[in-house]
């Protein structure tokens, strides 16, 4: 059986109601008034990170970019190969 | 039988609403399950990969802040012999040519090209294909005169093209003048949504990750194979992301890859930039939808998600039926059997479940990103769906009406920028 609303039904409705959104308005008019918020979000300080393998990608770019003689390199690598180990 | 076909529409538009609201609870669980996995985005990929590239900025009327994105291009840690920007001022009347001038002068890698009144103010798309041919990059980025990106954001988007399948990497973009306003402030909170959960949880799911038209690049290859921007679509962004994941290739999105924006500061303004996002984006459903669902290079779940995103600016002109229909409804039910009291109860229950989800969405955006004083903001949102309602409403009957009369549906609302964005950047 489902009762009908009575006039004081109504009223208790609409007030229940008006409560509702103004609990629910509150944080938000609060926030408006005097923010605390931190915004806006900083993107700036963020700095970017190469990783190992790439930096070495990188300088035989700049190695490039700056004109090394690769043929030159690559004869005083084969002649630090056959060089005695000093470390050991 | 009145009733009966008021309750079967009202059902059918129910059901739909529904969909949407189950899609926003699942793209909000995947974000908030990525997280609890600590699943971290690399920032360094691979840098090795720099090819040359070609930045787009369109400006018309832009004298407040093209200087600052100028002076932004100017300081971005890619290489500059790899790098070319054209400034593409779109027939302004201010000072945004003399500016742009300048800057071409002093840098040789900054190009700014000058259209007339005839060819300029043609909307975003054209002002795009106008700077595309003078493009020589392989990836074609684009930023809006109001941005301002991080200095390593290029990087961070280029590394994704490395995978050939990849055809477009999008950004993330966040409100520089948040503080501005309560307009601003709810403008941000969106976007906190709409990036930090929804880009971030599509991308996550291999679905359908949306191109925003600005903060994002796209393979020079693949646009000139699709012919450029499309000049008649309003939101040349959705349009070009749909032709691109048509043609076979993805979107990839990349969260920590940031650029501010310049958010509209007041209600007349929102109007405006949300009237044209949404007709834009209901001619890209009329133009996408039916190829979606026909496309042999898309999987079951992206054309599920392509054709629900394609007709999402639809759902607040659903929201506005169910409204008309739902009144009446419980009007002529209410005498027959269930009170008025009885009536609401299951329809509070709906709004606390289902209604609240983009709220939700919001929330947990704000969550992630430490933001929890901000989320206090969350019920004014209320006010900016409701405001969606006319707004979705006026652009669907514009787009009907220009579509029966074959009249010219694009007319180009542009967004002004006053620049009090700069008063927010201190580094």
């Amino acid at each position: 059986m489902i009762p009908s609303p009575t006039p004081i039904t109504f009223v208790l409705i609409i007030l229940g109601v008006s409560t509702f959104i103004f609990i629910m308005l509150l944080p938000a008019l609060l926030e408006l008034k005097k923010p605390k918020d931190a915004g806006p979000r900083m993107i700036m300080g963020q700095t970017f990170f190469r990783q190992p393998e790439i930096r070495n990608v990188l300088i035989v770019n700049i190695e490039e970019e700056q004109g090394f003689d690769q043929m030159l390199v690559e004869k005083i690598a084969n002649v630090m190969v056959v060089l005695p180990n000093l470390e050991v | 039988m009145i009733t009966e076909i008021l309750e079967t529409l009202f059902l059918i538009l129910t059901t739909l609403m529904m969909v949407y609201l189950i899609r926003h609870y699942i793209f909000t669980l995947t974000v908030l399950k990525r997280h609890q996995k600590r699943e971290k985005a690399v920032t360094a990929g691979n840098t090795a990969y720099q090819p040359t590239i070609s930045i787009l900025i369109p400006a018309r009327n832009e004298e407040k802040v093209i200087e600052r994105i100028l002076q932004r291009m100017t300081e971005l840690t890619y290489p500059k012999n790899k790098m070319q920007i054209i400034v593409i001022d779109d027939a302004s009347t201010d000072n945004t040519a003399v500016i742009a001038e300048q800057y071409s002068k002093t840098y040789s890698y900054i190009k700014a090209i000058h259209r007339n009144k005839q060819e300029g103010g043609r909307g975003k798309a054209s002002a795009l294909n106008a700077g595309f041919k003078h493009a020589n990059g392989e990836i074609i980025y684009c930023f809006d005169a109001d941005y301002y990106p991080q200095k390593d954001i290029l990087e961070k988007l280029t590394k994704e093209f490395v995978d050939p399948k990849v055809g477009v990497v999008q950004g993330r973009i966040t409100v520089l003048n948040e503080p501005q306003n309560m307009v601003t402030r709810l403008v941000a909170l969106e976007r906190i949504g709409g990036y930090s959960v929804d880009q971030r949880a599509r991308d996550s799911l291999g679905l359908i990750t949306q191109f925003g038209g600005t903060v994002g690049g796209v393979r020079r290859s693949l646009l000139k194979y699709l012919g450029g921007w499309d000049e008649s679509i309003l939101a040349e962004d959705t349009d070009l992301t749909f032709s691109v994941y048509l043609a076979g290739y993805k979107v990839r999105y990349v969260h920590d890859a940031e650029c501010y924006e310049e958010a509209v500061e007041g209600w007349r303004a929102y109007w405006k930039q949300r009237y044209r996002w949404a007709k834009g984006h209901m001619q890209c459903a009329f133009k996408h939808s039916l190829k979606v669902l026909k496309s042999g290079n898309l999987r079951l779940r992206e054309k599920t998600d392509a054709f629900l995103l394609l007709n999402v600016y639809f759902v607040p002109v659903l929201v506005l039926f169910s409204l008309v229909i739902g009144v009446p409804l419980l009007l002529l039910k209410s005498s027959q059997c269930l009170a008025i009291l009885w009536i609401s109860i299951p329809f509070s229950l709906y709004s606390f479940v289902g209604n609240f989800a983009p709220f939700f969405e919001v929330g947990i955006g704000a969550y992630l990103d430490g933001r929890t004083r901000a989320q206090w903001l969350i019920p004014l949102l209320i006010f900016m769906f409701l405001y969606n309602i006319p707004i979705c409403t006026n652009a669907l009957i514009d787009l009907l009406i220009s579509k029966v009369f074959r009249r010219n549906s694009k007319n180009w609302a542009k967004t002004i920028h006053s620049g009090n964005g700069n008063s927010y950047i201190t580094s």
